[in-house]
């Protein structure tokens, strides 16, 4: 994070994410909000990391959050929305991989690992590296139920997939209790029509600390970094307050959605309405024909240079403006309209013109 | 249609040979001019790609190729976050700090606080010393950083050592090690969802290959 002093001593940071931030708003400013709470975000966000040094350390995210609910019903909702945001985005192929905050965690509580051995595990998980990972759990004495149920969730990849890892016994109660809960949003999501689209990702771990339970983060083909991603928070918000409020959410990078996009081969649509540029030298009649102009939804700038016309047509042409008009002393003389792209010139009278749009504008 | 599957290995060093017969040993050959940057494969789902050792992480993990082979000690250089999928057993090195033989440096204690480091490896150095609680002045260099405490550049250097060979012939003594590594195949993470199929296929062929 960025930091650093105000000119009283008083420690600034710049946010590096905007979870934070609601979180306060929420219990501070929205206290008579009957809850669940629906908010969403668009935000520039900073990050001090090397990482970012490479990429720009500041970037602009969207997000929503939901608060103060925690069924599965709502994380099926936000799954559902980001799926949703991705297809109105434009983009195809979109995928959420779906893992959990405190599954290896709970799993781990019935071992003597100490921190460094769980950190290690961690990463090897992340690797993916099977081969040494089973020779690390067999070095440390892992107990065999909990060797082959590590095993077989790192292989689970569709979430209903999960329900065959053997957990039944009650020292995993916990981890049992977090399985049991990726189904429940899975059936959600069937309702929904997204289940081909959620994954599952037991190696799946979010940079941020204050997750409990379903983590996620959304992909498409394309692009070799994830979009954005969010969980379940739910022992986060009371941090700032009295209020103890469940509460999931996600964040998009709005950067990386464009970049997506452009790898997609997505074409910005052009834009639609016509620019004029109005000119007289009567200020009086142009200022009521930008009126008229606009009033009928065309953008109308008013030309300020009192400049020839020669040197506004040039200007219009370079500015990307389709039409320049020259107004006579009143709006009920024919104005000369010149077509900058086709070269043509006519008079006509403003409404004249403003018809000649038809739906255009 | 699925694109073709990248990969990336090392376009010259101790590390390129090796990374050419793992391939081999998955049954993709390479069939271009190695002069070439991009090469076709005899597998025609993948190409191959020769990049900078240095920079195999970064490509890896922003997804420009999908897998990469190189050393686990670029990996944590450049803070790549990648599946390491396989230790692939060549390219065994340690990231060591080494000093002049006759320096009245010998141990890791012996280093001050003014001490100037020179090294390819910025990040690691930065984060050993950190940890050590002593704030070094860290200089990158580019190659041949056994160069700098010779010219006065620097007391004391981080470096790799396979053999300790380079070190001694420059005079150096390692004073400590930072971490072992070998060279690993890497995979960028959405790649992986991308790709599971072709790429564990790929794993499996390597493991059936003979790689230890």
């Amino acid at each position: 994070m960025f930091k650093f002093q105000d000119f009283d001593g008083k420690i600034l940071a710049l946010r590096a994410e905007m979870t934070a931030p609601v979180a306060r708003i929420v219990t501070t400013r929205m206290t008579t909000m009957l809850e669940p709470i629906r908010l969403f975000y668009v935000s520039n966000v900073f990050r001090y990391s090397q990482f970012y040094v490479e990429r720009g350390r500041e970037f602009w995210q969207a997000g929503v959050e939901l608060v103060g609910c925690n069924t599965s019903e709502v994380d099926g909702e936000i799954l559902a929305l980001l799926i949703s945001s991705l297809r109105r985005l434009g983009l195809r192929e979109a995928r959420i991989d779906v893992g959990h905050a405190s599954l290896l965690k709970d799993l781990l509580k019935t071992t003597a690992l100490d921190e460094e051995k769980k950190g290690i595990l961690q990463s090897l998980l992340a690797y993916r590296d099977e081969a040494r990972l089973e020779k690390f759990m067999d070095q440390n004495n892992f107990p065999s139920r909990l060797r082959e149920a590590i095993l077989q969730l790192s292989c689970c990849r569709r979430l209903e997939e999960v329900s065959s890892v053997p957990l039944g016994s009650s020292e995993y109660g916990k981890a049992h209790d977090h399985l049991r809960n990726l189904l429940e949003v899975k059936d959600v999501l069937d309702d929904y029509g997204i289940e081909n689209l959620v994954f599952f990702d037991f190696s799946l771990t979010r940079k941020i600390e204050y997750y409990t339970g379903m983590v996620f983060e959304a992909s498409v083909p394309n692009l070799g970094l994830p979009l954005g991603g969010g969980g379940r928070y739910d022992d986060f918000i009371e941090k700032f307050g009295k209020l103890k409020l469940p509460a999931t959410g996600f964040a998009l990078e709005i950067e990386k959605c464009l970049q997506a996009l452009t790898a997609q081969g997505f074409q910005t649509p052009e834009k639609t309405k016509a620019k004029t540029l109005v000119s007289s030298k009567f200020r009086n009649a142009a200022i009521k024909a930008v009126k008229v102009l606009r009033d009928a939804g065309v953008v109308a700038l008013l030309d300020v240079t009192k400049s020839g016309e020669k040197k506004i047509m040039n200007y219009a042409k370079l500015a990307g403006i389709e039409y320049a008009v020259f107004v006579d002393s009143s709006l009920e003389k024919p104005a000369t309209v010149h077509d900058l792209r086709s070269g043509v010139s006519r008079n006509v009278m403003i409404e004249t013109f403003l018809q000649s749009f038809g739906g255009q504008s | 249609m699925k694109r073709k599957i990248r990969i990336a290995i090392p376009s010259k060093g101790r590390l390129k040979q090796p990374s050419i017969q793992v391939l081999q040993r998955a049954g993709v050959n390479i069939l271009e001019e190695e002069r070439a940057y991009v090469s076709k494969t005899s597998d025609p789902r993948f190409e191959a790609i020769f990049a900078r050792t240095f920079d195999v992480p970064v490509y890896v993990h922003y997804g420009a190729v999908d897998l990469g082979i190189t050393g686990h000690d670029l990996i944590l250089e450049r803070e790549a976050d990648v599946h390491e999928l396989l230790d692939l057993g060549f390219g065994k090195c340690q990231l060591v700090v080494a000093a002049p033989e006759k320096s009245k440096i010998c141990s890791i204690k012996d280093v001050q606080a003014v001490a100037r480091v020179a090294t390819e490896y910025p990040n690691l150095s930065r984060k050993y010393f950190e940890g050590l609680g002593k704030q070094v002045e860290i200089l990158r260099v580019r190659g041949t950083s056994e160069l700098a405490p010779k010219l006065g550049l620097a007391q004391i250097i981080v470096d790799v050592s396979s053999t300790g060979e380079t070190l001694q012939k420059n005079n150096l003594k390692v004073i400590a090690t930072i971490l072992d590594s070998t060279c690993r195949l890497m995979c960028n993470k959405i790649s992986y969802r991308t790709f599971e199929n072709e790429i564990s296929e790929f794993l499996a062929r390597l493991r059936q290959g003979g790689l230890k």
